[in-house]
């Protein structure tokens, strides 16, 4: 194997594994909120807000654990699943500097700001394929309001899909990890969503947020690593990113 | 609907904590605004008395020195006993007063300029979506738009429109685009739609449709064209209206 490839995969790892590590700990939660469910189902009481408030530790120290990598988490009930509230997010975001805020949505279907979360794709994927999902990057303009990535565990109690947990992860601490390995190649080299948006390269003829397929084919470029790859060297961490490889880049500025 | 489901952003409106003094007076007409602007809908419950005191930053005292203004007023209704609380109390106000009351606010420079600044933010996001769009992405355009179609009130429209809008701009894959939509509509979004007559109401749903296409086809140019003429129109028709109420 070439250095080269050496280094993609390297590169490929060390991001998932930073990604499986936040979703290690989204199974956790993910675990602790199944057992609201089957404790409140022993106790023979309804799960409603106040239950799944005892959740708040565990979030916070989520937060603080993946500090700088996660920017938010929490739980999202599937509708009509809560005894006091047809909609439900128990969400907490990390407030630069001042601890951890509970984000505050309008579920009201008639209020001009009603969020519906059910059609967003961190929930909807998950609750069609009983999946994890990794969404993004997309322009979160409800929690984070920045370029994002979710995380998104299915909660399934019983046969019955309840809800999702989950992380954001914000696009620029992706940026951050991969960008400076990425500058260490010497072809170009892309990496891009499982839907074929450019996460990061190292030339700015593919800037991030840019759609892979509509660009002129300046490069051949080929998956060397991860998803779609032939020899797909992290397959046991399932991060559909793919990253690929064209010609030698003769400056930062391409060509 | 919970009582603390306030939005982030009526919170942000509301709850900027109070300095001055004469402080149930300025409780009392914050509190009255929000509610003739339509940032507290008809119906709504209010926050505990202490939930409420302690996000607005006075004492409960106070608060309920406003409360008590605000019922006076009509504004604001106090229940007792189970399912109890404060609620919101709108003004019945017909549609064509609260424009005009809107548009009075308002000099004919900044209508145009607030005019200005929505088509350069909708014009460059509708071209960047052009560019940046997947399917999934014109797919959640689309649901907007056949919620625009169906919607049967002023309220259900602007909702709809502002979700195409900041979505467009969420598409573009731009942060900053995407909260200026956000900062635009929850300024004068409920100007758009007061002002547009009935039988122009297919019109105005067309141009969104033509717009969401040229994104679909990925065509730039087209979309940034259509943006910019769509919210050029809005304004006119603003203008127009406003010119009207300064005939003698």
């Amino acid at each position: 194997m070439t250095v080269a490839r050496e280094r993609e995969q390297r590169l490929l790892a060390s991001i998932a594994r930073d990604v499986a590590d936040v979703l290690a700990s989204i199974a956790t939660l993910r675990e602790a909120t199944v057992e609201v469910f089957a404790g409140a189902d022993a106790a023979g009481r309804p799960v409603d807000r106040a239950a799944l408030a005892t959740l708040h530790p565990l979030i916070a120290r989520l937060l603080r654990r993946h500090e700088g990598f996660a920017a938010g988490a929490g739980v999202v009930l599937a509708p009509d699943v809560l005894a006091d509230a047809p909609r439900w997010i128990e969400w907490w975001w990390a407030d630069r500097g001042s601890g951890i805020e509970r984000l505050a949505v309008d579920h009201d279907p008639d209020s001009v700001d009603f969020y519906d979360y059910t059609a967003a794709e961190w929930y909807s994927e998950p609750e069609r394929t009983r999946q994890q999902s990794i969404t993004g990057p997309y322009v979160d303009y409800i929690c984070t309001h920045e370029y994002t990535y979710t995380l998104a565990i299915p909660l399934i109690y019983g046969e019955r899909f309840v809800g999702v947990a989950g992380a954001d992860i914000l696009a620029q601490q992706v940026e951050r990890a991969v960008v400076p390995e990425l500058m260490q190649l010497e072809h170009v080299a892309v990496l891009a969503s499982g839907n074929g948006r450019i996460i990061a390269s190292n030339t700015v003829l593919y800037p991030p947020g840019n759609v892979l397929a509509r660009h002129e084919a300046s490069h051949e470029l080929l998956p060397v690593a991860g998803h779609g790859a032939a020899d797909d060297p992290v397959a046991g961490i399932s991060l559909p990113w793919t990253l690929l490889a064209g010609g030698e880049v003769d400056s930062i500025r391409g060509r | 609907m919970p009582d603390s489901a306030l939005s982030t952003l009526r919170a942000r409106t509301l709850f900027a904590p109070l300095h001055a003094g004469g402080r149930a007076e300025t409780v009392t007409r914050r509190l009255a605004d929000a509610i003739a602007l339509g940032l507290l809908l008809d119906g709504e419950r209010l926050p505990t008395e202490s939930d409420l005191a302690n996000q607005l930053g006075v004492s409960t005292v106070t608060l309920r020195d406003a409360l008590a203004t605000l019922r006076e007023l009509g504004f604001v209704e106090t229940r007792r006993g189970r399912g109890g609380g404060s609620f919101v109390r709108a003004p019945r106000e017909h549609g064509a007063t609260r424009l005009e009351r809107r548009l009075r606010e308002l000099s004919l420079h900044e209508l145009r300029d607030i005019g200005d600044h929505r088509a350069a933010i909708a014009s460059a996001a509708a071209k960047l979506a052009a560019s940046r769009s997947t399917d999934r992405d014109v797919q959640t355009l689309r649901e907007h738009l056949a919620r625009l179609r169906a919607a049967r009130t002023t309220t259900e429209r602007r909702r709809a429109d502002a979700r195409i809008h900041i979505e467009i701009a969420a598409t573009a894959q731009s942060p900053r685009l995407t909260q200026e939509e956000l900062d635009l509509w929850s300024a004068v979004g409920d100007l758009v739609w007061l002002a547009v007559p009935v039988h122009e109401v297919g019109a105005v749903i067309d141009e969104h449709d033509a717009l969401v296409d040229a994104i679909e086809r990925h065509d730039a140019d087209a979309a940034r064209t259509l943006a910019d003429r769509h919210i050029t129109t809005e304004t006119e028709r603003l203008l127009g209206l406003r010119l009207e109420l300064c005939e003698p």
